[in-house]
């Protein structure tokens, strides 16, 4: 049954049922509100949104750092697993590959959103300097976008072209798109080597690109000198943190596309115990960066950073940081470590807990220190010294999540979301079948 | 009939009355309803430079004292005799002006030589006449820069200007001229002996620019001679070296002035990462034409 055309049978995109359909109108209703929320905050401006002079960075922010960190995943999963010749890791690198392109470009767009003003954007290019941070960032996302678009596409080519093939006479229209995308790809060898080449590149670039994205992301907070930021160690707090949001989010999405999808086969429970293994080394990594993160101040923390500290460990935000550290980071790493933890269904359940708490640990990280600026908060509303989001930043930041899920769910609808070329190549199926270009 | 007549007379009498008391009520009335102006009057001799007066305008509005800006004042010289006008001037947004009088000797004391200088405001639709006089009489104060015994002093006289006799008791301020407040030299009160002197000991290690202290002599709004300031300019002082970063590349220069290393490095990396992107986009087109 292994057979080629099995195999192109399995992997080519379907057609949505109605329940496909429902979660995409799901996903549209969501978006639709957020859409309207945002045109209101622009004509309204900012005064919709419970932000204010001290907590100048909301949900937005988080919501932003989120998605800079979900988007590692491509550095992690792809990259590194490919330099240390994981060769499981090819059912998995595609879903990866989507992630990432999806929370860079989804991190892009919170961005502006952040922004009062978003059509002064071009000034951040117009009036750059060089030291600032900010200008780091506004360079490095439109790269990580590129590349990251690059690092989906290259591998996609031959898989086009067999799509090409596979839907010329069922959608003759569909078909012609994907020739489009497939660039002529005959699987020549000056095409492979091209192709290989370019590969090899992209997996090699991405990964300091990642790390230059995950620490400009950490040095906009620690080049800022305020309490709870001002930190050498916050670049790789900040990228484990990112390993871990990227491999929890990785997980749910293979779990999920898996399971609808039907590709029990291919994705199998040793895959996720695979991935579990890893998610558990990331979440020990961040562990070990958070015990830095925190412990070591609670013995040198000068008056500004011991009452930072106090809010949350024992005050207003003690409940979610202990929540996000042993529900969503302790607990997770004592669960995968054993081999019932890393089945399918318990690690998505524990990767779900695992993304959840990493959107909330993000709201711990920007916000309290927002509330302990350098002199003291005197002469203002006393809703000023506290930052809960609007409705207008719930359903904007719900809406981009939403937008996420969405522009996932077209990709895996029309994208193969195992790679078809290589799984054949790997699995050794019928090299004249492959020559032949099989219709179905 | 001649008792209607009377009777008559009594109602228009009355009638007449009231309308008058009511009219004058509103003169009255319009009067009260106009603010007090206060004014204040400084006179100020810098010796070598002008004389002028420091004037300030102010009312008390809702119970708080507030500055009252453009008003337009009239500044005569007094004199036994007459008034002679001086100039107009009209005061900032802040509600003060300072006034360049002329040369003293081109206006008119009285017998005692006593300088009277008047400030006038005729009025407005707000507020109500007001004037203010001051008086003084011309005094000078000589000062200089001595050396005792490696030790730094400033010597000064302070003399009648037209007896040309020296002024005893009298307490002199002498500082150094800083950005905010002036720096005050010697003890509490140096006051003037009976030739009309102090000698007060300036301090080593003062930072000026290039070394050089502006020092004051101050004879402080004094009762009959005004404020008489005398400025000395001594190099003496701890020469200022200039640590500013203006003309520097620092991190927090504008961004024609960033530092070399990270325009270097940035642009390094920037010009790298997308020169590796457009040879993979130019690999796509390779692959196209394979």
């Amino acid at each position: 049954m292994n057979t080629y055309k099995a195999l192109v049978k399995d992997l080519a995109p379907k057609k949505f049922h109605k329940k496909d359909q429902l979660w995409m109108l799901f996903l549209s209703v969501i978006i639709i509100a957020g859409l309207v929320a945002y045109i209101d905050q622009i004509l309204q401006g900012q005064k919709v949104t419970n932000m204010n002079d001290y907590a100048l960075w909301g949900i937005y922010i988080s919501n932003f750092v989120f998605f800079i960190a979900t988007s590692f995943v491509g550095s992690v999963a792809v990259a590194i697993l490919r330099l240390t010749h994981n060769n499981w890791r090819t059912p998995l690198v595609r879903i990866a590959e989507i992630i990432t392109v999806v929370s860079i470009v989804m991190a892009g767009i919170t961005i502006m959103i952040d922004m009062a003003r978003p059509d002064r954007l071009m000034n951040l290019f117009l009036h750059a300097r060089l030291q600032s941070p900010i200008t780091w960032d506004v360079v490095i996302i439109p790269t990580y976008i590129v590349i990251s678009l690059l690092l989906l596409y290259f591998p996609l080519i031959p898989d086009f072209a067999i799509l090409k093939n596979y839907f010329r006479k069922k959608k003759p229209k569909l078909s012609k798109w994907y020739g489009k995308l497939a660039l002529n790809w005959t699987g020549s060898p000056a095409q492979k080597a091209i192709q290989s080449k370019s590969i090899k590149i992209i997996a090699l670039m991405i990964l300091p690109v990642g790390l230059l994205l995950q620490t400009i992301d950490a040095w906009l907070f620690s080049t800022t000198y305020r309490i709870g930021w001002d930190s050498t160690n916050f670049a790789p707090y900040f990228i484990s943190g990112a390993m871990v949001a990227g491999i929890g989010g990785l997980i749910c999405v293979i779990y999920v596309v898996r399971h609808y999808k039907k590709l029990e086969k291919y994705i199998t429970d040793f895959h996720f115990d695979k991935m579990g293994k890893l998610l558990t080394l990331v979440c020990l990594i961040y562990l070990y960066f958070n015990i830095n993160e925190y412990v070591i101040p609670l013995f040198t923390a000068k008056k500004g950073e011991a009452t930072h500290l106090d809010t949350l460990f024992t005050g207003s935000y003690s409940v979610l940081f202990w929540v996000v550290t042993i529900i969503g980071l302790v607990l997770p790493i004592i669960v995968l470590l054993f081999k019932n933890g890393r089945k399918p269904k318990s690690m998505f359940f524990i990767a779900l807990i695992v993304v959840i708490g990493s959107w909330w640990k993000r709201y711990v990280i920007v916000t309290p220190t927002l509330l302990h600026p350098f002199l003291p908060i005197q002469g203002v509303p006393e809703s000023w010294r506290h930052y809960f989001p609007s409705f207008h930043e719930w359903i904007i930041t719900i809406s981009t999540l939403a937008m996420a899920l969405l522009l996932i769910t077209i990709m895996v609808r029309y994208l193969p979301v195992i790679p078809i070329q290589r799984t054949a190549d790997e699995l050794g199926l019928n090299k004249k079948e492959q020559e032949e270009n099989i219709e179905l | 009939m001649k008792r209607s007549r009377i009777s008559h007379t009594i109602v228009l009498f009355l009638l007449g009355m009231t309308v008058f008391c009511l009219g004058l009520q509103n003169l009255s009335a319009q009067d009260n309803s106009k603010n007090k102006v206060r004014l204040k009057v400084d006179y100020v001799k810098i010796i070598n430079g002008d004389s002028y007066l420091d004037i300030s305008t102010g009312a008390r509005i809702d119970k708080k004292n507030v500055s009252v800006p453009y008003l337009d004042l009239l500044i005569y010289n007094e004199t036994e005799q007459d008034e002679i006008e001086l100039g107009t001037i009209t005061t900032n947004p802040k509600g003060k002006i300072k006034f360049v009088l002329p040369e003293l000797r081109s206006m008119l004391p009285d017998s005692s030589q006593i300088y009277t200088i008047k400030v006038a405001f005729k009025g407005n639709e707000n507020f109500k006449r007001a004037s203010k006089s001051v008086s003084f009489k011309d005094a000078n104060i000589a000062a200089r820069l001595i050396t005792k015994d490696s030790l730094n002093y400033i010597s000064a006289t302070l003399t009648d200007a037209y007896s040309n006799s020296p002024i005893s008791d009298e307490h002199l301020n002498i500082q150094v001229q800083r950005l905010f407040n002036p720096l005050k030299m010697g003890e509490e009160f140096n006051n003037t002996d009976d030739k009309g002197m102090v000698l007060v000991p300036i301090e080593e290690g003062i930072p000026g620019i290039d070394g050089n202290l502006l020092i004051e002599v101050v004879l402080n709004d004094n009762d009959t001679y005004g404020t008489i300031k005398a400025i000395v300019e001594a190099p003496i002082g701890k020469v200022i070296i200039d640590e500013s970063t203006f003309d520097k590349r620092t991190l927090w220069s504008p961004r024609d002035k960033t530092p070399l290393f990270i325009l270097v490095f940035g642009n390094f990396l920037i010009f790298g990462m997308w020169g590796i992107i457009i040879y993979l986009i130019v690999n796509l087109f390779r692959i196209k034409k394979v």
